[in-house]
């Protein structure tokens, strides 16, 4: 594995971390019966003070393209994303 | 001459892989290689044998060694496949080399050790292989106190058995709900009671620092202090085995699964990946995720042995239905819940609705909790959870493939369903939460107050109607 992929590795999984915390906070407030509040490790500033917010202020759809160029999606190793339009059966990609 | 598969790994995965090739296309040499002594046997039951509601681990077996050869298998048990060579198409196993025309990796995954002090002491023990569980069985005779650490899948199904055993359980994570990346807190909470019902002792919200003892364990030191045990369970996260392929030089993923095509075909001809090894992209996002479930191993093996075979056999992105029992209550869903959807940002509205598995006054009607995401523009599916009694992996299945589909809620809310007393209800409880949905969106569109349909997590259901039972 190289250098480039064990960082994208560890960006990908520290950035879904924090905003997995900051969504089980979010959502406790809303059900907060017999829950607890999720242990964090004291640091981690730039991900909580800086990358959450501004994660969360860009809309889906900007996000979903910025994934998309940034080649994080699996169609850049050769997936494809089936159709979703009710009774249209989905077909395998022409090749 | 006839073509040589090898596969290697006997799980799930591999075993599809080298059956159906084998099925498909009888000229091939199928050759499986395991490190394992057995073959064929569910350890997703495993859990369920030390909780004794299955009464033996004889009966998790569901084929032999014997039987497979008896297909025409060439099976290499308890052989460890030490190097492929992808130039010269080999693999070296017992210091032997084996030539191979196409390769299968499905060599599975390992559970994340803990990487803290103590981690290395007797004592601590890891859900897996079936012969190590009925030596663990005996040892849970001989105990009073376990902790189980990691609120996964597994950590549920083993601290709600283990209760059922009648054993003091504490259930450490750090968490505020059980299963809390995948699950929603108000679906965690009948989950929470059933489990304390059965004994155990939450600890949510609690990191794991260390395990203490001189040779064996004795407590798990924790930032919440130290809880004694006799032994320890530990039920973190699947890590995928990828060691031997990224030395045979194939490419990870962001996830740490082996990257594969929609044939699970790796980057070089006629060597393919499937199950817990690799990684797929989700329905909704196409954003690679690994670690799913064993039927989902299984298909990814009938995929590429489909496609050795000669045919053209794509595997979609996954809806992943899932399901499981806490303590004495079943839970699942499909694709995301609220907290995926908050945490990466989806928009949704919600579908909320109570219904009952069978008639109301048939023996054993349970109810039936569903709470659907759709997208607030098109209505469309994006995710659920459900919980109550029976009739919900049922339910689970259908969604999830209802949202491959495109499904909407305008769809679900006029869907057929089989009203039968003793099997189903009248009203069908995904209905119930489609209808209750659309009416709240209407009324909300008729309000002079801007609509908030399309606005980040509003609750299309909103408060709750009474459930229409028969």
């Amino acid at each position: 594995m190289s250098r480039l992929d064990v960082v994208k590795r560890r960006l990908r999984a520290q950035a879904e971390h924090h905003l997995r915390v900051a969504a089980m906070e979010e959502l406790r407030g809303r059900h907060p019966a017999g829950t607890k509040k999720a242990y964090q490790e004291p640091g981690a500033l730039f991900w909580r003070g800086v990358f959450v917010p501004l994660y969360r202020r860009v809309p889906w759809t900007v996000k979903q393209r910025a994934m998309h160029a940034l080649r994080m999606t699996a169609e850049s190793s050769g997936w494809t994303p089936p159709a979703r339009r009710p009774g249209e059966p989905w077909r395998p990609p022409a090749r | 001459m006839s073509e040589r598969l090898i596969v290697i790994g006997g799980g799930g995965a591999g075993t599809a892989a080298a059956t159906i090739a084998k099925r498909l296309d009888p000229s091939l040499h199928v050759s499986v290689f395991t490190e394992f002594e057995d073959i064929a046997y569910s350890p997703c039951g495993i859990p369920f044998v030390h909780g004794r509601e299955i009464p033996k681990f004889e009966d998790l077996f569901l084929s032999t060694v014997d039987r497979y050869i008896a297909d025409g298998l060439d099976m290499r048990m308890e052989t460890v496949v030490t190097e492929i060579d992808l130039d010269r198409r080999i693999v070296t196993a017992r210091n032997q080399h084996e030539g191979f025309d196409q390769l299968v990796i499905c060599t599975g995954f390992t559970w994340e050790k803990p990487s803290v002090p103590g981690a290395n002491l007797e004592g601590l023990h890891y859900v897996k292989n079936i012969r190590k569980a009925m030596e663990f069985d005996k040892l849970l005779d001989q105990v009073k106190r376990v902790a189980v650490v990691g609120a996964s899948p597994l950590g549920v199904e083993m601290a709600g058995n283990l209760g059922h055993r009648g054993l003091e359980v504490d259930f450490i994570d750090e968490g505020p709900w059980v299963l809390s990346e995948v699950l929603d807190p108000d679906v965690a909470e009948p989950v929470h009671e059933s489990l304390q019902e059965r004994g155990v002792t939450l600890r949510l919200g609690t990191k794991v620092e260390g395990f203490v003892g001189d040779d064996h364990v004795r407590a798990v030191a924790t930032s919440e202090g130290e809880v004694p045990c006799d032994i320890v369970i530990v039920c973190l996260e699947k890590q995928p085995n990828t060691a031997l392929a990224r030395e045979a030089g194939l490419d990870v993923g962001t996830t740490g699964g082996l990257i594969v095509d929609d044939h699970m075909r790796t980057k070089v001809p006629g060597v393919y990946a499937a199950g817990d090894v690799i990684e797929v992209p989700h329905g909704l996002t196409m954003l690679p995720i690994r670690g799913l479930t064993g039927s989902h191993a299984y298909a990814q093996g009938r995929t590429a042995a489909a496609n050795i075979a000669g045919e053209d056999r794509v595997y979609d992105p996954v809806w992943i239905p899932w399901g499981l029992v806490g303590g004495d209550y079943t839970i699942g869903g499909f694709s995301i819940g609220e907290t995926l959807a908050t945490s990466i940002g989806v928009p949704y509205v919600l579908a909320k609705g109570v219904g009952v598995s069978r008639a109301r006054y048939f023996p054993g009607a349970t109810k039936t909790h569903v709470k659907l995401l759709a997208d607030p523009q098109t209505h469309k599916l994006i995710g659920g959870q459900l919980h109550g009694g029976e009739g919900i992996k049922e339910r689970c299945d259908f969604l999830a493939f209802a949202a491959k589909r495109g499904a909407t809620l305008e769809d679900l809310a006029w869907m057929e369903n089989i009203y039968s007393p003793p099997i189903g209800a009248l009203f069908e409880p995904i209905a119930i939460a489609a209808q209750n949905a659309l009416a709240e969106l209407r009324q909300k569109d008729r309000s002079p107050e801007p609509a908030t349909a399309s606005s980040s997590g509003s609750d299309g259901a909103g408060a709750q109607r009474t459930p229409v039972t028969t």
